[in-house]
């Protein structure tokens, strides 16, 4: 059983549509959930939580239908949404008290472990916090009611380097420890530290669903000059463009062999841009 | 429900909310329109409701295990609860400003039981119209507050303009409250139902519109 599973989700919006939108979540990895800005990938979040309602499609955590059994899920998972400080003005600690009795399960000593942790201070508010810490305050009162599911929106964007590759080792130290992670970000380099699968989407509609490493190594990069592009090899290029010198494309692995230029890696961010290129 | 009670009144709720509430005293001015003194604890639930947006109240709340019906219900206890404390605190003022050696309201109706009626009245037109257009959309804190506080006053003009014109109003109602107490406390009585029937009119409408909202 997938701790998560979603099928033919959809939401029709009067510019925007999310098509038939289907995964599910492995337990104990982290899934990395990328696409450009606009793509969906908020929209598809908030629709999990019936934020927003979708038109069709099931959603399932760990079996159960969301509608149905939405309070018991909610004790189950945490939501973190990047880039969002609650009562930025309030101490953290009048946040904490209220946020525990909510949960059933809440562990005050788990609590202090990760404030301890994550150097967070209880006497600080929000707003006395940055980008990194508030997104870490938001983990600990997730953690402290030992959800096994985190659902985090963005959590990255807005954060320097370095705390983005805090957060990072946080997640990692996390799948560790059997929590299923579902991020959101347009930040490939994010992915390839730590994510184990990969959900891409573009335009409202799933392009790829699955492993990460597999993803990445199913397509190699071409340098190509103006003359190489011929019409033959056209139909195996994705998202050719220009670059400093010459043309990039993308093409994938199994063709490499039909066409007479040498291949390079491809790493995911190239692979993403080259996607966003195709079909524009 | 009664932690989404301390919710409200521990993360949600304006300070400026407790401030309002002493404006019952009010009540003690001599000649007043005393019906504003209600008036200002619309603004506290603007503000309260406002600092909800900036705080991102909403999305706070609709991620905790409850549901979005019951994000609504606990902010209507919560106004509520402030009504009830202001009609409270303001009765005391209201007995005092009674015996105070002074000439009665030359402004308006005095503020006797009729008086707390027609508050009631004035509260429940308030939580009809701010709520409904709240709940459609509740990042339009300011419109839902502009037109119910243009209701709110026409209905301010209506009644104390009552108080001056209708014979039933001027020598039956806007008198001390020795004095026919009977027809008072009908009014009182009436006006508390309407508050009744109002806000929960109010509760269930938002209730639908919320639930319907894409956040």
């Amino acid at each position: 059983m997938s701790i998560l599973e979603v099928t033919k989700l959809k939401k029709k919006y009067p510019s925007f549509e999310l098509g038939e939108i289907s995964f599910s979540l492995e337990e104990g990895k982290i899934t990395g959930f990328i696409g450009r800005n606009g793509a969906g990938k908020s929209t598809t979040l908030k629709a999990l939580f019936n934020y927003v309602h979708p038109d069709s499609g099931e959603i399932a955590f760990l079996g159960k239908r969301f509608l149905e059994h939405e309070l018991e899920i909610k004790q189950d998972v945490g939501l973190v949404f990047g880039g969002i400080n609650y009562y930025s003005k309030k101490k953290i600690k009048t946040i904490t008290s209220i946020n525990k009795l909510f949960f059933k399960d809440w562990d005050d000593n788990a609590y202090r472990e990760y404030m301890k942790l994550f150097c967070l201070d209880e006497n600080k508010t929000p707003s006395e916090l940055s980008e990194g810490m508030k997104v870490k305050f938001a983990l600990v009162l997730a953690l402290s009611h030992n959800a096994k599911l985190l659902i985090l929106d963005e959590p990255t964007s807005g954060l320097d380097p370095v705390s983005r590759d805090e957060l990072l080792d946080v997640f990692n130290n996390l799948c560790e420890k059997g929590i299923t992670i579902l991020f959101s970000t347009h930040i490939t380099s994010d992915l390839e530290k730590c994510a184990d699968n990969i959900i891409y989407i573009k335009n409202g509609k799933i392009l790829e669903n699955g492993n990460m490493k597999e993803f990445v190594t199913s397509y190699k990069i071409l340098n190509l000059k103006e003359e190489q592009i011929t019409e033959e090899i056209k139909p195996y290029l994705i998202g050719c463009k220009r670059a400093k010198e010459g043309y990039t494309a993308l093409i994938k692995e199994e063709y490499t062999k039909n066409i007479n230029i040498p291949a390079m890696e491809a790493d995911l961010e190239a692979i993403m841009i080259h996607m966003e290129k195709e079909e524009m | 429900m009664r932690n989404m009670l301390r919710k409200e009144f521990k993360l949600a709720m304006h300070p400026i909310a407790i401030i309002f509430l002493s404006f019952s005293a009010m009540l003690l001015i001599p000649n007043y329109p005393y019906y504003v003194a209600f008036f200002y604890l619309g603004l506290a639930v603007f503000f309260t409701c406002l600092n909800g947006r900036e705080n991102y109240d909403i999305l706070y709340s609709i991620s905790l295990p409850v549901r979005k019906k019951d994000i609504v219900k606990a902010r209507f206890l919560f106004v509520i609860i402030l009504q009830l404390s202001q009609i409270a605190l303001a009765i005391p003022f209201a007995i005092l400003r009674q015996n105070l050696p002074v000439p009665c309201n030359q402004v308006g109706m005095e503020a006797n039981i009729a008086f707390f009626g027609l508050s009631f009245v004035l509260f429940g037109i308030f939580n009809l119209v701010f709520f409904r257009i709240y709940y459609k959309d509740v990042n339009k804190v300011g419109k839902a507050f502009l037109i119910s506080s243009i209701v709110v006053f026409l209905y301010i003009m209506v009644v104390e303009s009552c108080t001056h014109i209708l014979f039933f109003a001027k020598n039956y109602l806007d008198t001390k409250d020795t004095y026919y107490l009977k027809e008072k406390l009908i009014v009182l009585v009436v006006g508390m139902l309407i508050y009744s029937i109002t806000t929960l009119i109010a509760y269930r409408k938002s209730v639908k519109d919320f639930e319907a909202l894409d956040l």
